[in-house]
């Protein structure tokens, strides 16, 4: 699916002007021209990369805000130009550090927001608010409206019409006007906070606009670990309606997971976990962490203690019911061309050991290298179950287009219960260290 | 049989669209539908927390109930369902409401449509509407028209009407029927139900077919040599009678059930998986099936009726002895046919269709049987050697088989039959939902895939358009055999089979 521009040029008023203007197009007393009656989407999109990269001359404009291949193949090639550790994910920080101190002023047209994802668009979003941080910080406050209609790309009939609204400015000048936001969100709408950046950048701006009646999609896989499980595990414990797109992209390794205890005569092996190991790229525990939790959860084990070591892998105790203990290990391996996602896994091993029974080793890997690698150590002697997951590679949109469209409103119960064990883990490991 | 034990790793991970606001609406709520299936799946709905929190179920009949008493009525009819989950059933009744409404009372319509405007307000239902027509097929045309003069169809985004089968009692009817709905709804607002196709097994065979590419090559006349469709119950007509004695196995279970588990066999790939691809695929091969011979239909078609039988310990009587039945009724219980469908796919291929009451087993399933090998170099350990055999199992022990020849065990080079099987249970040890939970969910969801357009209803009439004359004009040329309730029917049936050389599956 091609994103959608839209199909107006933008109109730039002033923002105290803006949702006057709004009111107006969609007035009741004009026939035929109701809005769609869906949601409202507000989203945080810096785009420092594409920024950066458009600025040094690495790749051409317009600035769209999309995670398109060129800004990841640009990436690529830089990390290896600036000397920076192969296994630096293409969207990390460091990055758009290094660019920023380089030399540089080529300037693009700036479409963010005028350029509507057509996962996002195909479910016609009655408003979409996009909140612009530009890199120069001269940049006053911009505010631009436009009114689109989604064009179905099946033909079907069934097109309903919304808004753009784009904020563009410096972040200070974006901070000043964010007054128009609220009016702009109607409450009888579910309305929702797409923070499409790090979570840990502009902390403050992030508590203005992460209000509780606001539904959040943050990335738990960018950003300082400690702050992405902290600010996932707060959120949840006040009742927002907290979605990760982190959690998201587990959702392969449950399924297959879940897979292999399917048939009945395999469950019993999940009461007699003892071992469970698993490997991360990167150096991002964020996304292992999750999984083991959402393990622990599901299996009744209790957390006993964790501790991190120099090369960044934690090794953890848990309790069964039964108070056997349960030896978790997290990995994290140094991959040469890691995916956008900070700290995916690329493999799990399980290892059950039923007392009349032979034991089972449950291995999944993203690649045969990896179960190879987890196989090791006479694994074969055991009844071994493997499978190999796919590697999620969704454009980020389509994954917030999903979180969109199936979303009861409410944090999964899953993440919920699995957000405190992973923090659990993380900060009892790092306050041993 | 389920397992009790329900895997913890599968919790959530059920990918479940979700369904907008709504208030569902069932004309006819007083019946037995109603409590029998469509609460029962609603419940079974909100357990698994697919239903929204703004969500209202109005029950409509001519009956003067309360909501409480509605509420009561429906607990009693679920108690089994509910068992110690009370609590649950609390937080669910709070949704359901009640209005008594005579449907050809312009007051009564007046006052439904302010019950509707008062749940929107107090449910946020957004206007968003679903008419479940659960009244006698007689009054489905009255009751769209009802409906649409009230107003209620008027937006066709956020409203929809669900009907129930029988849809039309003939081609004819079911062509009348369609134009008076069409003339109250658009077709995208218009679900037909037929709750087999809400089954997983159904469902299953669409992603057997169009999901493998083991089995799309060899699914044509090349290298099959005839399909049997089989729906059979054990049980009698029950408390069916009225509806029964007018409709006959041929209606009430060949032209719906049947004929779209034939459809989804035979229908050719859809160019992708939407629901206008998909009707469009089964519509044309239903357009393309025919009755063997269809100037002489009574070569092609054999009815039965369930007489007596059982043990001496627990007798049963026949249909004729039923409660409501006539004594001299000519109502087939049984109705087996051969098909021929005239396409690229399928020229040659007989189908066979059967179904019963009170047959030896309660089954439904689909047996492709493929050719022979063209040479045989093996003895059969049986004599002859076996066609494979693709058997689908719909209903119960959900699954498939495959049937081929391994070498039988021995110094000799003799082959014999063996399975190669899969279970739902086996594999994923869970019970799959009812039929109408998938349905109601998809409907509420305005997804149309598992419900019939109505160029297929008007096809699948069509089909059988011949025997219904018939049955009509000529009903000796047809007879009814008797057969002994729980056998698989009557020996005539074996004749339909004889001209291919082949028999019946006795599973």
């Amino acid at each position: 699916m091609s994103p959608q521009l839209t199909l107006q040029t933008p109109l730039q008023i002033p923002p105290e002007e803006i949702p006057i203007y709004l009111q107006q197009l969609w007035s009741s007393d004009q026939t035929g021209n109701a809005g769609s009656n869906t949601f409202c989407l507000l989203v945080w999109q810096p785009s420092w990369l594409e920024q950066q990269l458009v600025r040094t001359g690495k790749i051409n404009g317009p600035i769209i805000g999309s995670h398109r291949q060129e800004i990841i193949y640009a990436a690529r090639k830089f990390v290896l130009e600036g000397n920076l550790p192969h296994s630096t994910t293409p969207f990390d920080k460091s990055i758009t550090t290094a660019l920023g101190n380089k030399e540089g002023s080529t300037s693009a047209e700036d479409l963010r927001g005028q350029h509507i994802n057509s996962a996002i668009s195909a479910l016609q979003p009655r408003r979409l608010i996009t909140l612009a941080p530009t890199l120069d910080p001269n940049q006053n406050l911009q505010t631009m409206v436009a009114a689109y209609c989604p064009l179905p790309e099946d033909g079907a009939n069934k097109a309903a019409c919304g808004d753009v609204v784009v904020l563009r400015g410096h972040i200070n000048s974006l901070t000043e006007g964010l007054d128009i936001i609220k009016p702009l969100l109607p409450d009888e709408l579910p309305s929702w906070l797409w923070w499409n950046s790090n979570l840990d950048e502009v902390p403050d701006l992030f508590d203005q606009l992460a209000i509780s009646q606001r539904r959040l999609i943050i990335d738990t896989a960018l950003g300082e670990p400690g702050r992405c499980l902290g600010l996932l595990h707060s959120r949840i414990k006040t009742g927002q309606a907290v979605n990760d797109l982190n959690w998201l992209r587990l959702r392969n390794w449950r399924e297959t997971l879940a897979m292999v205890f399917d048939p009945p005569q395999r469950r019993d092996a999940l009461n007699h976990v003892s071992q469970l190991d698993i490997d991360i790229e990167g150096n991002h525990p964020v996304q292992g962490l999750l999984l083991a939790a959402w393990l622990a959860d599901r299996l009744n084990w209790k957390f006993q203690s964790s501790n991190t070591f120099k090369d960044g892998s934690i090794q953890a105790i848990f309790k069964r019911s039964d108070n056997t203990p349960i030896q978790f290990r997290l990995m994290p391996l140094p991959i040469g061309n890691p995916s956008i996602h900070p700290g995916q896994l690329v493999g799990v091993r399980m290892i059950c050991k039923p007392s009349a029974e032979k034991e089972v080793c449950v291995i999944l890997g993203s690649e045969t290298g990896e179960c190879m690698r987890l196989e090791a150590g006479g694994m074969a002697r055991m009844e071994l179950l493997e499978e190999m997951v796919p590697i999620q590679s969704n454009p980020v949109e389509k994954d917030v287009a999903r979180l969109l469209s199936s979303s009861r409103g409410n944090t999964s119960p899953l993440l919920a219960a699995s957000s405190p064990i992973a923090l659990n883990l993380f900060n009892s490991s790092s306050a041993d260290n | 049989m389920s397992s009790t034990i329900t895997n913890p790793l599968r919790v959530g991970l059920r990918q479940e669209r979700v369904i907008t606001p709504q208030c569902l609406v069932i004309f006819g709520a007083s019946g037995d539908l109603t409590q029998r299936k469509l609460v029962p799946a609603l419940f079974e709905l909100f357990k698994q927390r697919r239903l929204p929190s703004e969500f209202a179920l109005l029950g409509c009949a001519r009956r003067p109930w309360s909501d409480e008493e509605f509420r009561i009525r429906m607990k009693e009819a679920l108690s089994k369902q509910i068992g110690n989950e009370n609590k649950i059933w609390e937080q669910f009744s709070s949704f359901l409401f009640y209005e008594p409404v005579d449907l050809q009372q312009q007051n009564d319509l007046l006052k439904l449509s302010e019950r509707l405007e008062k749940i929107d307000r107090s449910n946020a239902t957004h206007s968003n509407r679903t008419f479940y027509l659960s009244v006698s097929p007689k009054f489905y045309g009255s009751a769209c028209r009802a409906i649409h003069s009230a107003g209620l169809l008027n937006d066709p985004k956020r409203s929809r009407l669900v009907i129930e089968k029988p849809f039309g009692k003939d081609y004819g009817s079911a062509q009348s029927l369609n134009q008076v709905v069409q003339n109250c709804a658009q077709e995208n607002q218009i679900f037909r139900i037929d709750h087999y196709l809400g089954k997983e097994t159904v469902q299953n065979i669409l992603v057997l077919r169009f999901a493998n590419t083991i089995f799309e090559p060899i699914w044509n006349r090349n290298y099959i040599s005839s399909v049997q469709i089989t729906a059979a119950e054990t049980v009698g007509v029950e408390d069916r009678a009225g509806y029964y004695e007018g409709s006959g196995a041929l209606r009430d279970m060949v032209q719906n059930h049947l004929t779209q588990m034939l459809a989804i066999t035979a229908m050719e790939p859809p160019g992708h998986f939407d629901p206008e691809a998909i009707r469009n695929e089964k519509a044309k091969v239903l357009q393309a099936a025919r009755l063997a011979d269809e100037l002489n239909p009574w070569t092609c078609c054999v009815r039965g009726q369930y007489g007596p039988g059982g043990s001496k310990e627990s007798p049963l009587i026949g249909y004729q002895q039923e409660d409501g039945v006539s004594s001299s009724s000519t109502t087939e219980t049984y109705v087996a046919l051969k098909l021929f469908i005239d396409n690229w796919r399928w020229q040659g291929v007989p189908f066979f269709i059967r179904t019963g009451k009170r047959l030896a087993k309660r089954l439904s399933e689909i047996v492709l049987t493929f050719r022979e090998a063209p040479v045989h170099l093996f003895d059969a350990v049986g004599g002859s050697p076996t066609s494979n055999q693709l058997i689908l199992r719909i209903q119960p022990d959900e699954g498939a088989e495959f049937r081929y020849d391994v070498k039988s065990p021995g110094s000799g080079m003799r082959s014999r039959p063996i399975e190669m099987e899969f279970s739902y249970d086996q594999s994923f040890g869970e019970p799959s939902d009812e039929g109408y939970v998938r349905l109601l969910a998809d409907a509420m969801l305005g997804d149309p895939t598992l419900f019939t357009r109505s160029d297929e209803v008007e096809a699948a009439w069509r089909l059988y358009t011949p025997l219904l004359e018939l049955i009509e004009d000529d009903p000796q040329k047809l007879p009814i055999y008797p057969y002994e309730s729980r056998t698989w029917g009557p020996a005539a049936a074996d004749s339909l089979l004889a001209k291919n050389n082949l028999l019946w599956r006795r599973p």
